[in-house]
């Protein structure tokens, strides 16, 4: 059916090319550079990788990988829109009594895209190669409570985890960027171009670096009907204000992220919908609580009282976005704090700078850096509200490429941003004790102490609790404004079907998504 | 006297000459590149991995990319390979560094090419009409006014407009110059118009301005006066007697233009997602990638020694006083 497509198209093509030539200057723009065959989906992301780029999930990490990922492999869990876990590989999970041994049913009759069976050889391949320390994957510090040595197989197509202290949430926890299922025995350099999964489509191109990368229909796949386009063509446009443009004139199908301002023109093209979840993922600042004047906490809350959270929202997301408070845990999702706990205060801020010794205001140096969408606007809005309460700021912006590397996690105030997460990862990424993106230097004992208690509580009432004291207590104590949690937002054509944004950044599902006439 | 200047000896001189020192200003770039890169703050392994950069990630990344390895030996390493031809491997995509330049430096001079070839007789065109019209009459000052306005307003201000106006608006050209998308010759001429009109407002007004200026010079000698006065034709005047000598700056000024566009674009490479050359070495610098910085830095640095011995040759044969000159 492509195929007798083709001729007419490149003939029309060829045609309109000669008018061209001629001069003739006025010609839709959608018609010269569509694409031959009806069945290819041509997608753009935000986010340029360039020649760092893999397919390699223990190595992904930013949206061009997850989109690569997200088209030729599977996870055993995926997490739902408001981070429930649901079966993908996986049929059905279940722990002991204490939540320390998990015992994970396989989806029979899968096949990857080279033909070969699906078994629980390639779980226990892709989790033990993820924690090996060889291969250096960030995704350690994530799944560090596997042991590696407790992964067996009980038969074909059941897999058992043993770990090293209960997770109840161990399904959620294995429903990251990393974890996607790769055919056991590739090697990480098969793995970063030609990697083999069970995914909807397998690569046909892919060299990092050169775009597009083009996938196509995996025969074998193991959802009837899907999927409903034969290719995928993907890129990057990271220039906002371009990729906008090439969805309008159809030259991509599906933009996978937008800015959250500025998109009057799409909203107003009946050619355009626009996509938007909303999501935890949220934007704020980050103090190191062991660094004065921030090892006193009565400065801490007298930052958290004198920022206006309202406007950060209108000025870095207007009105896709939710108010945030402190905790990386939205009111929506699973184990989100119900109530508001406070309100704008700079009397009280004042108050509580004096009390702490600084009565006559404070000098902070604040770094930020255009490496990620908003963190500029976050230190300059800081600034202005700061100064109400007599503290004066000043901002030190860093080189983009610099700032991941040599300015978080390494100066003592920077704007920051996290995307969205589970409750539990991002409570454990972010605040424990232990760990590796502690970015506020904040260690305490009680809240750990409750994280784990609530991992290993199977009790759900109970474990909210749990989680909730936990939340309250980054509030009261811990170094982190979380300001605003932003929408994701993408738009599709007007004729693209089965296409949603994914609260979790990096899940990307292009299976049911079809091209109608 | 047009033949014997098409004899090979003299500008083959010329020629040969300026190659054995292009070779040894490769060299002088790469090197220079090289070190430039290893003061920069940050090594390559911190760069790829961004914020997934954990303690054990850095080590067994800075111990594959043998970043370890003391900065003169793997300059050694690099300079022994370029030898033999091996211009080394990408420390970000693991892949030998010769393809992806290659792969770039086509794409930018078939960009390059096709805002060139709209560049140079627009650009002398205007050159000439401005020299011939009224000297500050309606037609020179609409000129100059029109093409200074190009130069002075910053080129992705201009990229952006056109793309609003010409592509959103009114839906005669693609916005983005995605010429893999490209089925025939006429889509890459559509999909390279925006690009190519934007990159042309911006260069032509020098050229306009240098091509005016010597003309009006060279017609008020006493040549152009004596070959009038023997009853020619204006045009013939103008085309085939004043303009060959007056176009000297014109094409020193081409020269710098062709530079620009083959490595100075990137902004223009950006607004329209175009794969160049110079959005390679911006991404290749970002990462700390030495060899892919050198392997980019050595085709831009060859492009230019090649524009430039092309500028002079064509100057040299297109000027008789210059041509009966040479040694």
């Amino acid at each position: 059916m492509a195929d007798t497509r083709d001729l007419p198209a490149s003939r029309r093509d060829v045609l309109v090319g000669a008018l061209a030539l001629g001069g003739a200057a006025v010609l839709g723009t959608a018609g010269p550079v569509r694409a031959a065959a009806a069945t290819t989906l041509r997608v753009a992301t935000g986010e340029a990788d360039g020649v760092k780029g893999t397919l390699d999930p223990a190595y992904g990490n930013n949206d061009n990988d997850a989109v690569r990922a997200g088209l030729v492999y599977e996870r055993l869990v995926v997490p739902d829109e408001s981070f429930a876990p649901q079966p993908q590989l996986a049929l059905s999970w279940k722990p002991d009594a204490d939540g320390r041994v998990w015992t994970f049913a396989l989806r029979q009759g899968v096949k990857f895209q080279d033909g070969s069976p699906f078994t629980a050889r390639d779980v226990i391949y892709t989790f033990r190669r993820l924690v090996d320390p060889k291969t250096a994957s960030a995704a350690a510090a994530v799944l560090s409570q596997i042991d590696p040595d407790g992964i067996r197989a009980l038969d074909d197509h059941t897999v058992e985890f043993r770990l090293h202290a209960p997770v109840v949430e161990f399904p959620l926890q294995i429903a990251n960027r990393f974890t996607a299922i790769v055919r056991e025995g590739q090697t990480s350099e098969q793995l970063r171009t030609a990697g083999i999964g069970t995914g909807p489509f397998k690569v046909e191109t892919y060299v990092p670096g050169e775009e597009p990368a083009i996938f196509v229909r995996n025969e074998h796949y193991w959802q009837p009907g899907r999927p409903r386009v034969d290719r995928v063509e993907l890129r990057a446009i990271p220039e906002p204000s371009s990729r906008i443009a090439a969805l309008l004139a159809g030259q991509v199908d599906i933009v996978t992220e937008l800015p959250a301002l500025g998109l009057q023109r799409l909203e107003a093209s009946p050619d355009v919908k626009i996509q938007s979840a909303r999501s935890s993922f949220w934007h704020g600042l980050a103090a190191f609580t062991d660094v004065p004047p921030f090892d006193d906490v009565r400065v801490r809350k007298a930052l958290k009282l004198v920022v206006d959270r309202e406007q950060y929202l209108k000025a870095i997301v207007g009105t896709r976005g939710t108010v945030a408070y402190d905790t990386p845990v939205p009111p929506w999702q699973t184990y989100g704090l119900p109530e508001t706990p406070f309100k704008r205060d700079v009397a009280a801020a004042k108050a509580l700078l004096a009390e702490a010794g600084h009565a006559d205001g404070l000098d902070l140096d604040l770094h930020t850096s255009a490496a990620d969408v908003g963190l500029v606007q976050i230190a300059t809005l800081f600034k202005a509200q700061a100064a109400a309460a007599g503290i004066r700021v000043n901002i030190i912006q860093a080189p983009a490429a610099d700032y991941w590397t040599n300015i978080w996690l390494k100066k003592p105030f920077v704007a920051t941003g996290w995307n969205g997460r589970a409750a539990d990862e991002a409570l454990a990424l972010e605040f424990l004790s232990t760990a590796e993106w502690n970015e506020t230097h904040w260690r305490n004992k009680a809240f750990d102490d409750l994280v784990f208690e609530a991992r290993k509580t199977l009790d759900e009432t109970a474990r909210t609790e749990l989680y909730h004291k936990a939340q309250r207590l980054i509030q009261e104590d811990g170094g982190a404004l979380v300001l605003i949690y932003a929408d994701l937002v993408g738009a599709t054509r007007a004729n693209v079907r089965g296409y949603r944004v994914h609260p979790q950044k990096v899940t990307f599902d292009f299976s049911d998504v079809s091209i109608g006439a | 006297m047009a033949v014997s200047a098409l004899r090979p000896g003299p500008v083959a001189r010329l020629a040969a000459r300026r190659l054995v020192f292009a070779v040894l200003s490769l060299l002088v770039v790469a090197t220079v590149v090289f070190w430039a890169i290893e003061l920069l703050p940050g090594d390559a392994a911190q760069r790829i991995l961004g914020r997934d950069a954990t303690a054990q990630a850095l080590a067994a990344l800075r111990e594959r990319l043998h970043l370890a390895d003391p900065a003169p030996m793997r300059y050694l390493h690099w300079l022994g390979g370029v030898l033999h031809g091996d211009f080394g491997t990408s420390l970000a995509a693991n892949r030998p560094v010769l393809p992806y330049v290659g792969a770039r430096l086509a794409d930018t001079l078939l960009l390059a090419g096709a805002a060139l070839a709209i560049h140079i007789p627009l650009s002398i065109g205007l050159g000439l009409v401005a020299a011939s019209a009224r000297r500050d009459g309606l037609v020179d000052t609409l000129l100059s006014v029109a093409v200074l306005l190009g130069m002075s307003v910053p080129e992705f201000v201009i990229g952006i407009a056109l793309v609003a106006w010409l592509s959103t608006a009114w839906g005669w050209f693609p916005p983005l110059a995605l010429i893999d998308q490209a089925r025939s010759f006429g889509q890459v001429v559509l999909l390279l118009a925006l690009p190519v009109l934007t990159l042309n407002l911006v260069m032509t007004a020098y050229v306009v301005r240098q091509t005016r200026a010597s003309m009006i010079e060279i017609l008020q000698s006493d040549f152009v006066r004596a070959a009038s006065l023997r009853g020619l034709s204006r045009s013939r005047v103008l085309l085939r007697h004043a303009l060959p000598s007056a176009v000297g700056p014109a094409v020193n000024a081409i020269a710098l233009n062709a530079g620009w566009l083959v490595g100075g674009i990137v902004v223009v490479e950006a607004v329209f997602n175009y794969p160049g050359l110079g959005r390679l070495l911006v991404e290749a610098i970002g990462n700390h990638d030495v060899p892919l910085v050198q392997g980019a830095a050595m085709a831009l640095a060859a492009v230019y020694v090649v524009v430039n011995l092309a500028a002079d040759v064509a100057t040299t044969l297109l000027n008789p006083k210059l041509r009966t000159a040479l040694p």
